[in-house]
């Protein structure tokens, strides 16, 4: 399948044969990550799909070092980074989870939650927490999103919609231009209207920033439309990975019939199957 | 006479206000149960005590009272962080671990510090005599708000603030939300026993149960001040809850001078937290609306 | 000396039954219990234990003391006793009602010396004061109410109004403000009460006097005692003048009391150890009470709280704090 891209430069994101356990030992044992490798070449913006407990999310958990793995390597410009804890690697990626409220601090403001966004990965002093220089940055940047929140930049977090909140958070996650971009279904808890809006600005910040990006979506049509490479993954395996021209001729149906194929089970997501395009 | 009641309860609640702003930063700021501080505040005025007791400077008391008072809740934290002690037992831990501490500190379980030299004594040379100590604890209130508002509003500041409201986030920013922990348990029990020290000093004495219940009253003067002043921005909830300190203390003189036995308003002081912890439950449970409390009501809903 | 000698032999003659007795220089284990570290408990520990080793049984030769401190925590009460049962202690000094409470649940065969307990037939100790039937005696520290609160009006002719403040939630110290009631009145006198609950609320409950009252009187009160120097403060500024329960409080800044010095109350019951260790049964040594009040005054109190004392007062005392 898609071997050929990453040739000849250094990946910017390589696994190698990660596997991650919950409950070892125990009646309730699961096998969430069996043995995955994974190479992302910079600039690469793959999407990820699959049914559900098939290990996505915990994918990006162990890329951002929420979970410690059990066996494998993760490595980031070539250097192995799976004893890093999460707040040091953090330092590097950025992430945008499902729930807009896990993104952004409620009882802060707009301009204080872009400002630590600002400090990612940078200790952190006795040093004024909000510059003036940034609340122009803020302003620039907040004005592009084209939902006023220009203006409201001392209105505490918790006081926007979801939508908005999920907004600010990648605008957040991508601010200091972090190495690696990891989205979660983050488009997934907003009506249609707002997913729309945030996935334009989500695809607008890889573009210009040429961020490397995994992004798990529920929707097949997005995962097809949106990146250059999608992979697909069932039982904690990566059991797909399309790219380039391949990919280009693809359709969701196409991906359900190569799903069953591979798998030997029907696709077991009703939300997939129901997702209409947008 | 009523000049002397509302000077009284104006000394008292300043004096106890650090204390109260403590609590507020380990338990508002940084969401953190925090039981150190019965133990911290008696720490603050049994070092105080002593170093007056032993001829010492009371200045140089107080400071150092600050600065112990900082290591206990350092301790308190690293016990939770590093040693993954519940959040509650590992200042409980401290807490019971200091009553020893500080019998050894006193020497004794009373020290009295009547016609010793305070900084009060000392402060009623320079001030206007009959209103010094209340000019002195005023000022220590101003030092105290000026210099966490400003700390709140640094790097490290709001890091603290944003691990007491989603540590999830802030660690995904590279924050090792831990070492804020520390760092804030650290600030609110320096809070705590920098404000024994002063009570210690006004009252003349310190001992080994002073610190007592101090969790439940600092809460409770918290939580009054959130429903009386509001809180939509940091300032005005540091405000607040200087203004809860005072009110709180204003009941209970009321109270005393009512002749009452305060024995009830511990039940009524229960009662006041209870009802504000439960606040978020009961609001959904009977659909209100929220009071004058700003983002803080919108924090309390962060899970939905 | 030779009185020391008389005790002595006493000791050995009362142990003349048991089989040890043909070694003269049998140690007496001597077990104290204490809830708490307190100025008047202390001092009453003091006094026991000075009282014996003028009497001949030094601490280390002829007596060994194993001194435990609950430090405030009942339960830990409770592993002391057990252990001095354990340990099959000769004699157990009990220091306020906690311990003896303790102690006496643990063992009906080890004479308990009981002291600094106010009521020990309200606690269970004794069935009475006078034959108290059970392992238990000592010395009561139960305050001579009506002539402390007679010493105020010796001092401060005028008064008409005392204000009480004590802790509403220690059961001794409700026993002593009732008392207070059903006297005052004998005395022409009228009780203000300012009940607190905490030692941090103490210094407000003065300060709730003020205007109120001619005089402030404080009971033995533990909560109140500890944050007494708060008490003195308001009352110097005020000029309201402050008479307690207890010499130590006198000590403290007070200015007089007639009371039971716990020094001498420890050496009381003293005493009453020689007579048990002579032989004597506990069950059938009455409880004691302080056999001379002293009556403490501090001048300089008096001063600072405007009130002049009688000659004829001072006269009487037995000690008067400069």
């Amino acid at each position: 399948m898609a071997g050929e891209p990453w040739r000849g430069v250094v990946a910017l994101l390589e696994l190698n044969g990660v596997v991650k356990v919950f409950n070892r030992g125990n009646v309730n044992e699961k096998v969430a990550l069996d043995g995955v490798s994974l190479n992302l070449v910079p600039g690469e913006v793959v999407t990820i799909i699959g049914s559900n407990g098939a290990g996505k999310s915990t994918l990006l958990n162990v890329i951002a070092g929420v979970y410690e793995i059990d066996a494998g390597t993760i490595k980031i410009e070539g250097r192995e980074v799976q004893r890093e804890p999460e707040h040091v690697r953090s330092g590097y990626i950025g992430r945008v989870f499902q729930d807009p409220a896990l993104g952004t601090a409620a009882s802060m403001t707009i301009e204080e939650n872009l400002a630590m966004a600002c400090r990612r990965g940078k200790p952190r002093g006795l040093r004024r927490g909000i510059t003036r220089e940034e609340r122009e940055l803020f302003r620039r940047r907040l004005s592009l999103l084209g939902l006023g929140l220009e203006g409201r930049l001392t209105t505490k977090v918790g006081l926007l919609s979801g939508g908005q909140r999920q907004a600010l958070t990648v605008l957040m996650a991508t601010i200091s231009s972090p190495k690696l971009l990891l989205l979660d279904e983050h488009t997934a808890a907003l009506d249609p209207k707002t997913a729309v809006t945030v996935l334009a600005l989500t695809e607008r910040v890889i573009r210009e920033n040429n961020l490397t990006t995994l992004m798990v979506t529920h929707n097949m049509e997005q995962a097809l439309k949106i990146g250059t490479r999608t992979i697909m993954m069932h039982e904690g395996r990566i059991i797909l990975d399309i790219s380039g021209a391949e990919r280009k001729h693809v359709t969701v149906g196409d991906l359900l019939k190569m799903f069953e194929q591979v798998s030997g089970n029907t696709f077991n997501t009703d939300r997939v199957l129901l997702t209409r395009s947008f | 006479m009523p000049f002397d009641v509302v000077r009284g309860v104006l000394e008292q609640g300043l004096l106890w206000a650090p204390m109260v702003l403590g609590v507020y930063v380990t338990f508002r700021v940084l969401n953190y149960a925090d039981l150190t501080v019965d133990g911290s505040f008696t720490l603050g005025a049994a070092i105080a005590a002593r170093l007056i007791f032993a001829g010492g400077d009371p200045w140089l008391g107080t400071l150092l009272a600050l600065a112990a008072g900082g290591v206990a809740g350092a301790v308190t934290g690293l016990l939770h962080t590093h040693l993954k002690i519940p959040a509650l037992l590992s200042g409980i831990l401290t807490m019971i671990a200091l009553y020893s501490v500080n019998l050894r500190i006193m020497g004794r379980a009373n020290l009295s510090l009547l016609r010793a030299e305070t900084i009060f004594t000392d402060a009623a040379r320079w001030l206007t005599p009959g209103i010094a100590a209340l000019l002195l604890s005023f000022a220590f209130v101003v030092v105290v708000l000026v210099m966490l508002y400003a700390f709140l509003q640094t790097e490290l500041g709001m890091a603290v603030r944003a691990t007491g409201d989603n540590e999830q986030m802030i660690r995904s920013l590279g924050v090792n939300t831990g070492t804020m922990k520390v760092i804030g348990l650290s600030l609110g029990n320096a809070l705590c026993a920098l404000s024994g020290a002063l009570v210690g000093q006004f009252q003349k004495f310190a001992d080994i149960q002073m610190g007592i219940g101090m969790i439940i009253i600092g809460l409770a003067s918290v939580i009054i001040g959130e429903v009386l002043c509001g809180a939509p921005t940091v300032w005005r909830a540091l405000l607040a809850v200087v203004v809860g300190s005072i009110i709180y203390r204003a009941v209970v003189s009321l109270v005393l001078s009512l002749g009452l036995a305060p024995t009830d308003l511990k039940l009524l002081t229960a009662a006041i937290v209870t009802l504000a912890l439960a606040f978020p439950v009961l609001r959904r449970h009977f659909g209100w609306r929220t009071l004058a409390r700003g983002g803080s009501a919108a924090g309390i809903e962060r899970r939905g | 000396m030779l009185l020391a000698c008389g005790v002595l032999a006493a000791l050995i003659a009362g142990c003349g039954g048991g089989e040890k007795s043909k070694t003269p220089a049998k140690k007496v284990n001597l077990g104290i219990i204490q809830i708490v570290e307190h100025d008047a408990l202390d001092a009453a520990r003091r006094g026991f234990l000075d009282l014996l080793a003028e009497k001949g049984y030094k601490e280390g030769e002829n007596l060994i003391v194993d001194y435990k401190n609950a430090q405030g925590d009942t339960s830990v009460l409770q592993t002391i006793a057990d252990e001095f049962v354990r340990e099959k202690k000769d004699l157990i000094l009990a220091i306020a009602t906690p311990s003896a409470q303790a102690i006496a649940a643990k063992t009906q065969d080890i004479p308990i010396l009981i002291t600094a307990v106010t009521d020990p037939v309200a606690a269970k100790l004794v069935q009475s004061k006078e034959k108290p039937g059970t392992n238990v005696t000592g010395t009561t520290d139960m305050n001579p109410i009506k002539e402390q609160l007679q010493l105020i009006k010796d001092c401060v002719p005028t008064v008409k109004k005392v204000g009480v403040i004590y802790n509403s939630s220690e059961v001794n110290s409700q026993v002593q403000v009732d008392i207070c009631k059903k006297v005052a009145p004998e005395l022409g006198l009228e009780i203000v009460e300012a009940p607190i609950t905490s030692m941090n609320e103490v210094m407000q409950g003065a300060q709730s006097l003020v205007g109120k009252v001619d005089a402030v009187y404080v009971p033995t009160d533990n909560t109140v005692v500890a944050a007494i120097s708060s008490v003195v403060q308001v009352c110097e500024k005020n000029k309201m003048p402050l008479f307690a329960g207890e010499a130590n409080t006198v000590e403290k800044g007070a200015i007089g009391t007639y009371g039971i010095d716990y020094y001498k109350l420890g050496r009381q019951t003293g005493e009453m150890a020689l007579r048990v260790l002579g032989g004597e049964k506990p069950q059938d040594m009455p409880i004691e009470s302080q056999k001379e009040l002293t009556l403490t005054l501090n001048a300089g109190a008096a001063q600072r709280m405007g009130v002049i004392l009688p000659e004829e007062i001072k006269g009487k005392a037995s000690k008067i704090i400069p």
